[in-house]
């Protein structure tokens, strides 16, 4: 690959980025009075792409056909297979449970279940879909066949930034899959999983060994939290001992603090990976606020609960 | 032996415009890439990417001036080429080297600070002379380059 490629395309998204709500617009957006207000302001300040869709939209007709992005979309792939699945297992209509944008289309994935031929999905969801179909039509365990999806969303997630070698995306990979293992590990604690629940829901990385996870969750919910202060993750264990949606909140604005990594680069996929991180910060900001307006939390409650801007 | 001479001299000539143009060409089809980047997102903005696009393309205009200054001082301008010796053909091919070769890279190296840039305008536009100064910056060893290549050319005796 060129040194300089996606010259256009870095360039482009750079001046899509001067669009992105500002701390500023945000205070303004939690200052208004009612969730009216809020929505007429929002029509003034929010600027195209206005949904993930039309940003996939536009980076892929920037960046045509590039695996790298593709990683972005992993996790709504492996959403839409749980969906799927649950779909044909309860018989329910699929289409308001999926996301988009993703790699693959949810109908694909129902045409997949229903011939079971797999060769038809992308190579990273093969043996998920088989592996989940199989475990949630013999045990109709719903909760065991969500976490092998979710665990070979992650485990694929790395393995396809490793085969690439993109240095921003392996690091993206791990986060992503450092944060869901300790809400994992955290979730199987407090319920108490056994180890081979534990073994088949938690990924593991390069950050945080999958052994040492599991053995910490089987040691219980204080046992875990203590094992983990030992680990680089200590401060955010701290704000998941205070309160998990701060760990939520931590886990969004890391990701965003590895984006910015990407803002200084002139060149290459990477600013436009950040810019779809960053897009994706701001509509989940922009969701928690109309939740809040529409419950009437009140102003420092919504200020707190605001993710990192990228901006 | 003197076509010989004439023949080195020419090809200096040749290689300052040619090496030179080359490193223009890419530095301004670099930061053209990045400019339709941005204009395609916000077209006022045409005006100073602009400015950033025309900055690599210097290098190229002094290739140009270096293979005039060779080809007037053997002649062929003049419609009469000067017989000259293989020693004085070589200095005049040594005396085109350091602006078909400073033009080539420092052209390509500015195209890619002019097209980062560029990420300046469409950011922070009104920050955008600070992308230009730091754009600029390379501009000057392409004219020490070309200072060397003129000071050679008009002390080589024919």
């Amino acid at each position: 690959m060129s040194a300089t490629e996606y010259a256009s395309a870095v360039a482009a998204v750079k001046a899509m980025e001067s669009g992105l709500l500002t701390h500023s617009d945000i205070d303004q957006l939690i200052g208004t009075s009612a969730l009216s207000d809020m929505r007429t302001l929002l029509d003034s300040k929010l600027s195209f792409p206005k949904t993930m869709e039309e940003v996939w939209g536009l980076l892929t007709s920037y960046a045509p056909g590039n695996e790298t992005l593709k990683i972005l979309l992993y996790r709504n792939d492996f959403h839409n297979l749980k969906a799927v699945l649950k779909s044909k297992l309860s018989g329910r209509e699929v289409s308001g449970c999926c996301v988009s944008p993703s790699n693959v289309n949810y109908s694909e994935i129902d045409a997949a279940f229903t011939s079971k031929d797999y060769d038809t999905l992308p190579a990273y969801m093969r043996e998920a879909a088989d592996d989940a179909y199989e475990l949630a039509t013999r045990t109709l365990d719903g909760q065991l066949s969500d976490s092998i999806i979710d665990k070979a969303a992650l485990a694929a997630m790395q393995k396809s930034a490793d085969d690439l070698g993109n240095d921003f995306m392996k690091r993206f990979a791990v986060l992503t899959t450092v944060c869901a293992d300790i809400k994992t590990a955290y979730r199987c604690s407090l319920m108490q999983k056994p180890r081979h629940f534990l073994e088949r829901a938690i990924c593991g990385s390069s950050e945080l060994d999958r052994e040492f996870l599991i053995w910490a969750a089987l040691s219980g919910t204080d046992g875990l939290l203590r094992q983990l202060e030992a680990t680089p993750y200590n401060e955010a264990v701290k704000l998941l001992r205070e309160s998990p949606a701060q760990f939520e909140k931590w886990c969004d604005d890391i990701i965003v603090e590895h984006a910015e990594s990407a803002r200084m680069q002139a060149f290459g996929v990477e600013p436009l990976a950040a810019y779809y991180i960053a897009k994706e910060a701001e509509l989940k900001n922009l969701r928690i606020l109309t939740v809040c307006k529409e419950c009437g939390t009140d102003r420092d409650t919504i200020t707190e609960r605001m993710r990192k801007l990228y901006v | 032996m003197s076509s010989m001479g004439l023949a080195l001299a020419i090809i200096g000539a040749a290689c300052a415009a040619l090496f030179a143009g080359i490193g223009s060409a890419k530095g301004v089809g670099l930061v053209g890439e990045s400019a339709a980047g941005v204009v395609s997102v916000d077209p006022n903005k045409f005006s100073k990417v602009l400015i950033l696009q025309l900055l690599p393309g210097t290098q190229g205009l002094y290739g140009l001036l270096t293979s005039i200054l060779i080809l007037r001082k053997i002649g062929i301008l003049g419609g009469t080429a000067i017989d000259l010796t293989v020693a004085q053909g070589l200095m005049f091919l040594g005396a085109a080297l350091p602006i078909a070769v400073v033009g080539l890279f420092s052209g390509i190296a500015q195209g890619r600070a002019a097209a980062a840039a560029v990420g300046i305008t469409a950011k922070k536009p009104e920050h955008n002379g600070k992308g230009i100064i730091i754009a600029a910056m390379v501009e000057f060893y392409a004219i020490l380059a070309l200072l060397v290549s003129i000071l050679i050319i008009n002390n080589i005796s024919v």
